[in-house]
């Protein structure tokens, strides 16, 4: 069984579509962080996805009441699908399977519902807002606007949950009953995530992120979607994908990172796409990609569009796809052919993994 | 990449065993305990204490005792940092881990739908209270993600397989065991931990109060005048593993696994379609994947919430499925454990098959008026039960359904 990438859909802070997305990022282009204020009265930066971005969300009843993760993902999905020219019919939708990647869900609805409780009594909650707040409410929303009725799963994770999701649909690709799966990864921005992360060490002040820097400065959270179609025909052929580990120290992380470089490197990569972000996952990945892709080309998307956690390991894969397509990478001249890329993926709570592409021989 | 054979199909697939179940629920610590309650057919729905409730319809929980649960504490170098629900996760880890022997799993497959949410909740209270400074917010922050119980349980017995957490609302446990089952029938795994948790928590417990879902009097599943669920809360964990690994290695074999069907019902986000579509085709699904017919299922733990909607979809899809089958839904005695549900009645079917019991449905009267389901009523019963079919359905449409069969069979 070999898997294949055969579509893609991206919805970023420097706007939504691959080609858009790509080019922006070609030429040099860094997401413009927005002000996002507490009531508290912090202020945070944050890449947001732009509203001309939303604009592409596709009318489905589903979305009317839906938080803008539900939408970032319906938009990304949908275009995965067009992009692999498929016509989802309801033969073509029993074979599909949906992997739904996130980390902090439904953030905004979870928070305005709970705030309500806590001001107000439980009285006061709103039994709208409630259903919305469930992890697997956008996925549920996705399935039903592309009338997928078979397998539909939602993966909660950090920031490798989403190659954990590619990993399942590996697993679940095993099974002859699937011609293709949906991974979709989303997040959404709220300043309770901000608070959170700052409270953590882990949240930069202002931008820009700065990969790879010692000691590391922290990172800047952002939202969006990456969609990827797993298939058994494609332009990119999945060589690897490494379930991972887990650490339970920061300090151990490297070890980790380690493991799954070992697990994926037995050839070294012509590119490795980090998710170095400006916090100690940099140092981790750094050691491992010495050791291992030593000459090879290295490049953090996450210095561009930010951390979108749950979201993030998917605009890896797209980046990478794009890079071993298009024998480009931004900010980069007379780069080497780019035949294989490693994803390396490593989440800020406990969450290692990584996938080998590679592109496909016609 | 090797080929492997069709992971849906029993005929071309692996045969999986269950090596080890543990269990901490309302019912009991271990499976002797839990054994017990169900025989008895033990009520253990109580006063919820842990929140205020009194501006709730609903004010009653399935609740598992703290005062066991401090067990778990000598796992962890930092105990006070562990959420409640990582203390059962571990409790449910050993239990089972005890019983495996020598099971270093591959995979890790849990499923969930709000992890450590009472720590976001004391991480939002403090927020407001106290204009923002939250003293413990990191260790609330790091212990509140839905993997953190797992990887918790995992660190304290030196396992380091990757998790995957799947929030697939109240089909959450079973799409978990079912997506282990695919995993080592597919060949790609030999031995897999699966299972499910989660914690009674403020947030979720307003919100089925908000809809209206969870009743103010008992739960009374499949009752014709049933009001609606309880919740309540607990973890299960069952070791995977290949038959003839398993065999090979002396394991002792509880059943076997032989079934997951999984459907999406796109009717509504919070309503089954009541024609009870998504149930039938998760039950069809799982019968197909064991290569069985109907009339081979001795024996049915449904999802039976006791809402009107669920049912009364899932007893109609039941009723055109099966004929006569033994039905009961076991939240009636411990609530409904959201994530937990599906992996704690996965344990309670594998005693099923144990010990040839039926569990009982409790606080029933009498069912609903053309719907001839054949339901365990208030006590347990003893019966020939080789092959059980557990159920378990969730907001966003989510239907799952798995088969275990006797050792024996």
């Amino acid at each position: 069984m070999s898997l294949r990438i055969a579509g893609m859909g991206w919805v970023t802070p420097l706007g939504s579509g691959v080609e858009e997305v790509w080019q922006r990022l070609l030429n040099g282009e860094t997401a413009v962080a927005e002000s996002l204020s507490s009531p508290l009265g912090r202020d945070y930066p944050v890449f947001r996805v732009p509203a001309s971005a939303l604009a592409k969300a596709p009318a489905h009843p589903r979305l009317r009441r839906s938080s803008a993760i539900s939408r970032f993902a319906a938009i990304a999905g949908v275009e995965a699908l067009a992009n692999a020219n498929l016509k989802l019919d309801a033969d073509t939708a029993k074979r599909t399977a949906l992997i739904f990647a996130i980390s902090n869900g439904g953030v905004i609805y979870t928070k305005r519902f709970y705030h309500d409780i806590v001001e107000s009594g439980a009285q006061a909650a709103s039994p709208l807002l409630f259903p919305e707040t469930v992890f697997n409410a956008p996925a549920s929303h996705l399935a039903a606007m592309l009338g997928i009725t078979g397998a539909s799963y939602t993966l909660v994770g950090d920031g490798a949950v989403g190659t954990l999701a590619l990993k399942m649909a590996e697993d679940l690709m095993a099974d002859d009953a699937f011609d293709y799966c949906l991974v979709v990864g989303a997040e959404e921005a709220d300043w309770l995530l901000c608070d959170a992360y700052r409270k953590w060490r882990l949240l930069r002040a202002a931008p820009p992120i700065e990969p790879f820097q010692e000691p590391p400065r922290g990172t800047i959270l952002s939202e969006g979607a990456g969609a990827v179609l797993i298939s058994r025909e494609g332009p990119i052929r999945i060589e690897k994908i490494s379930g991972g580990t887990n650490f339970q120290k920061q300090r151990e992380a490297s070890n980790a990172v380690e493991k799954v470089f070992a697990e994926l490197c037995a050839a070294p990569p012509n590119l490795v796409a980090a998710s170095a972000n400006g916090t100690f996952i940099d140092g981790a990945e750094q050691k491992a990609i010495q050791k291992h892709s030593p000459n090879g080309r290295v490049y953090t998307v996450k210095a561009a569009l930010g951390e979108s956690v749950g979201a993030s390991s998917l605009w890896q894969t797209i980046a990478a796809v794009q890079a071993l397509l298009a024998q480009q990478l931004p900010r980069a001249a007379g780069i080497p052919v780019l035949e294989s890329a490693v994803i390396s993926t490593c989440g800020l709570n406990q969450q290692v993994a990584g996938l080998r592409l590679s592109v496909a021989s016609k | 990449m090797a080929d492997f054979p069709s992971s849906s199909d029993s005929r071309t697939g692996a045969r999986v065993a269950v090596v080890a179940a543990g269990i901490v629920s309302p019912l009991g610590f271990g499976l002797d305990e839990t054994l017990r309650s169900l025989r008895d057919g033990k009520d253990c729905v109580t006063p919820v204490t842990a929140f205020p409730v009194d501006r709730c319809r609903c004010k009653t929980a399935g609740q598992v005792a703290n005062g066991p649960l401090a067990e778990a504490n000598r796992f962890n170098a930092h105990p006070e940092r562990l959420h409640r629900v990582a203390r059962m996760m571990i409790l449910a880890m050993k239990q089972a881990l005890d019983q495996a022997g020598d099971f270093q799993p591959e995979l890790t497959v849990v499923g969930t739908t709000s992890g450590g949410m009472t720590f976001g909740e004391q991480y939002y209270r403090g927020l407001t209270a106290n204009g923002g400074s939250n003293g413990h917010a990191p260790t609330l922050i790091a212990n509140y993600t839905p993997q953190k119980p797992v990887m918790d349980a995992q660190e304290a017995f030196g396992i380091g397989a990757p998790c995957q957490i799947i929030a697939n609302a109240c089909a959450s446990g079973t799409n978990a065991i079912g997506h282990a089952l695919n995993c080592v029938r597919s060949g790609r795994y030999q031995r897999v931990l699966t299972g499910g948790y989660d914690a009674i928590s403020e947030l979720v417990f307003v919100g089925f109060d908000s809809l209206q879902a969870a009743t103010p009097e008992r739960c009374r599943p499949f009752d014709r005048e049933r009001t609606g669920l309880v919740l309540g809360e607990g973890a299960a964990i069952i070791a995977l593993e290949n038959f003839e690994s398993a065999q090979k290695r002396g394991a002792t074999i509880l059943a076997e696994i032989i079934g997951y069907g999984i459907s999406t019902d796109n009717f509504h986000l919070t309503q089954p379609n009541p024609s009870g579509i998504g149930p039938r085709q998760a039950m069809e699904g799982a019968l197909k994947s064991a290569g069985i017919q109907a009339s081979e299922i001795d024996y049915i733990n449904a999802h039976g919430t006791a809402t009107q909607f669920n049912d009364a979809s899932e007893g109609k899809a039941i009723a055109e499925l099966f004929n006569g089958v033994p039905v009961s839904s076991t939240k009636g005695m411990m609530g409904h454990s959201l994530g937990a549900a599906g992996a704690i009645e996965a344990v309670i079917s594998l005693l099923a098959l144990q010990h040839q019991l039926l569990p009982p449905n409790i606080n029933f009267r009498e069912g609903d008026a053309g719907l001839p389901l054949n339901i365990v009523a208030n006590e347990s019963r003893s019966g020939a039960v080789r092959t059980v079919l557990s159920n378990s359905f969730g907001f966003g449409g989510t239907n799952a359904s798995v088969i275990l069969r006797s050792a024996a069979a």
